[in-house]
């Protein structure tokens, strides 16, 4: 009797026991999965809203040359954004449409839409060290990336490592957010030996409308010497009016710059 | 004084002996200079057909811009560079370049191809680029009214982008700045053939290739054509001196098509055999019919030798006599071969075949006239004839009287 008491407590109350244990560990990954999948979306939706418009300048720094761009750029929700060259001259006009997880360069020069293939995801966008990839998103960083959550007394860590199954270069990505303004600080990407191999920050926060954002992102190539990119908002118009769906189409990508 | 008068007499002497001697010296000799002539010939022309087309005889880059091309090792166009290969005399033109690669369209058709920008003119002077345009006309550095630069296409870029005299031809690549190069060109000429090196090669306007690649004010190279190939090291030397700028490199061919040349060093190596080989044939021929007229004179040695002619005064007749009928058919010969070598050099032999050298059609063998091609092949001709006379100089010399007049 005695033993057969021991014997059930074995089997039943000690499995039973480390299940809930397990259980509990397990409930506040989830809670802090979704804390952290919170903070990562609404630091995307940050410069979109319901639907945006802004013009931006882009500054390029290579060893080799410099270079600055001003575009105009609209999106509505994370799906669909426009992009068009507004200055230098010589490249005023080249657009790019992102729809969905598909995107498409426009050339007026040369009257040509060019779709950019899957292969040239990881490839430049426009000479500068944002990659194509980093416009259309293909990777959502909540849906195909695993979250875990470092809190300090100011500081929100994020660290995002790919589920198994998800297509990307990086190994790891690292997201810094003030914890006070939840504002962005630092985004770094690691490769698969785990160097760092770029960091893009955000700085100097600007009022734009209601709200306070970071004005300028910059992107900086740690593999590449010398390289380095800027985009600076100019002007942000949150939850925009006069941005239809019926502009992010490839007919309107075509329409041409006066 | 007497020995050269007897060996003199001796050649008239026996006028049908000699001319046989004489014969397959003189035979040989032109043999000689005209193979000489030919080889030499032919290897300048493979080397003009080379420089001619696109190398030009010294190249002018920066840095390693040779060995690892890239875009921005470029070359100020208002450098001292140009100043000095204007200033040179011995320059005789030089062309400014501008290379790059990119996606080229035809209407739905896409090809990656090369694109080199180049000025018409200077290029022209340079290199054979105008004799190869096959269709259409050679362009010029300007915009036509609708605001498009001309393009002169290869072969397989019309082929593969179906492009043909007057189309549009769409450019896309990435400028010096980072930003994305695109434009559109008409077609204005098709250049070389379906087996050129340059088949999917796209050539622009230098300023339209500048504009193309946002890199105005620069080029990749210089290619500087001086009188002839065999001058391009010596003017390679005095430019290096010239041009200051440590970054800057100046290459004579030889560097430039270095596979080339060293192919072609190796096939001259080979050529030595050949030669070898003919002129061991015209040595033989030489030997016969020395020792046949020694041999047959042998009881007049005899009678020499048996009124008390020194043994080696002997020998040394017999060296002389063959030396100087060698001497005397060298000069026939070069009487002979010069119209013959001057014919080869500027008129040729046609070939049934032409050859097609990107583009550039060659269809004669030419030979080449120097002073080399005359004088090597007497020394080769008179040299061989006085060691063969040897042999029967000394069997002559060493020979008994007695058994020499007995005819035994």
């Amino acid at each position: 009797m005695k033993n057969s008491l021991i014997l059930s407590i074995l089997l039943f109350w000690v499995p039973a026991s480390m299940c809930l244990a397990t259980e509990g560990i397990l409930n506040q990954d989830a809670a802090n999965e979704e804390k952290a999948k919170k903070l990562i979306q609404q630091v995307d939706d940050m410069y979109r809203s319901a639907a945006s418009r802004a013009t931006m300048t882009m500054r390029v720094q290579t060893p080799n040359y410099q270079r600055s761009m001003t575009m105009e750029s609209y999106t509505i929700g994370e799906e669909k954004m426009l992009i068009r060259i507004l200055a230098p001259k010589k490249e005023r006009g080249i657009s790019t449409l992102k729809l969905d997880k598909e995107m498409w360069n426009f050339f007026p020069k040369i009257n040509k839409t060019i779709k950019v293939p899957p292969s040239m995801m990881m490839g430049s966008w426009m000479g500068s060290d944002f990659t194509n990839d980093d416009l259309v998103k293909e990777t959502s960083l909540t849906d195909d990336y695993a979250l875990s959550l470092d809190e300090s007394s100011e500081i929100y860590t994020i660290t995002l490592t790919p589920r198994y199954q998800t297509v990307t270069v990086w190994d790891k990505i690292i997201i810094k957010i003030d914890k006070e303004k939840h504002t962005p600080i630092e985004q770094a990407f690691y490769d698969e030996k785990n160097r760092k191999v770029r960091v893009m920050s955000y700085r100097e926060p600007k009022q734009f409308g209601s709200v306070i954002l970071p004005s300028v992102l910059e992107m900086v190539p740690l593999n590449k010497e010398g390289h380095k990119t800027l985009v600076t908002y100019d002007k942000l118009e949150l939850n925009a009016e006069g941005v239809e769906e019926d502009f992010f189409t490839l007919r309107s990508l075509k329409r041409r710059l006066r | 004084m007497l020995l050269a008068k007897l060996a003199f007499r001796n050649i008239f002497r026996q006028r049908r002996r000699s001319l046989l001697t004489g014969l397959s010296m003189g035979g040989g000799y032109i043999l000689l200079a005209l193979t000489l002539s030919l080889v030499e010939g032919s290897y300048n022309n493979i080397i003009n057909i080379v420089t001619n087309d696109h190398t030009g005889h010294v190249q002018i880059h920066k840095e390693d811009y040779l060995d690892r091309a890239g875009i921005f090792k470029t070359l100020s166009r208002d450098s001292s560079v140009e100043t000095i290969l204007n200033s040179e005399p011995s320059i005789r033109s030089w062309a400014p370049r501008i290379y790059g690669a990119g996606l080229g369209y035809g209407g739905e058709k896409s090809a990656p191809l090369s694109i080199v920008g180049i000025d018409p003119l200077m290029e022209r002077s340079t290199t054979k680029i105008f004799e190869k345009v096959r269709e259409g006309r050679y362009f010029r550095n300007r915009i036509d009214a609708d605001g498009y630069y001309p393009a002169m296409i290869g072969y397989g870029v019309a082929d593969m982008l179906k492009l043909s005299i007057d189309d549009e031809i769409v450019l896309i690549s990435s400028g010096a700045d980072g930003s994305i190069a695109n434009d559109i060109y008409i077609v204005e000429a098709l250049i070389g053939s379906r087996d050129s090196y340059d088949k999917m090669t796209v050539y622009l306007p230098i300023d339209a290739a500048q504009d193309f690649f946002s890199m105005m004010g620069k080029v990749h190279e210089y290619a500087v054509m001086t009188g002839h190939p065999g001058k391009a090291q010596e003017l390679t030397r005095l430019l290096s001196a010239a041009i200051s700028d440590p970054l800057v490199t100046v290459s004579p061919w030889q560097v430039v098509e270095e596979t080339f040349y060293k192919s072609m060093e190796a096939d001259k190596q080979g050529n030595k055999v050949t030669m070898g080989i003919v002129v061991f044939l015209i040595c033989i021929g030489v030997l016969n019919t020395v020792l046949m007229s020694v041999l047959e004179r042998t009881k007049e040695f005899g009678v020499m030798l048996a009124v008390g002619t020194n043994r080696l005064l002997v020998m040394a007749m017999i060296v002389l006599e063959i030396t100087t009928l060698g001497l005397l058919s060298c000069a026939v010969g070069f009487v002979l071969s010069l119209p013959l070598v001057y014919w080869f050099t500027h008129v040729g032999i046609t070939m049934p075949q032409p050859i097609d050298m990107g583009g550039v059609i060659y269809d004669t063998m030419v030979g080449e006239m120097g002073i080399g091609i005359f004088t090597i092949p007497v020394v080769i001709i008179v040299g061989s004839a006085a060691a063969v006379s040897l042999i029967p100089a000394i069997r002559a010399a060493h020979i008994t009287p007695l058994d020499a007049m007995s005819d035994r």
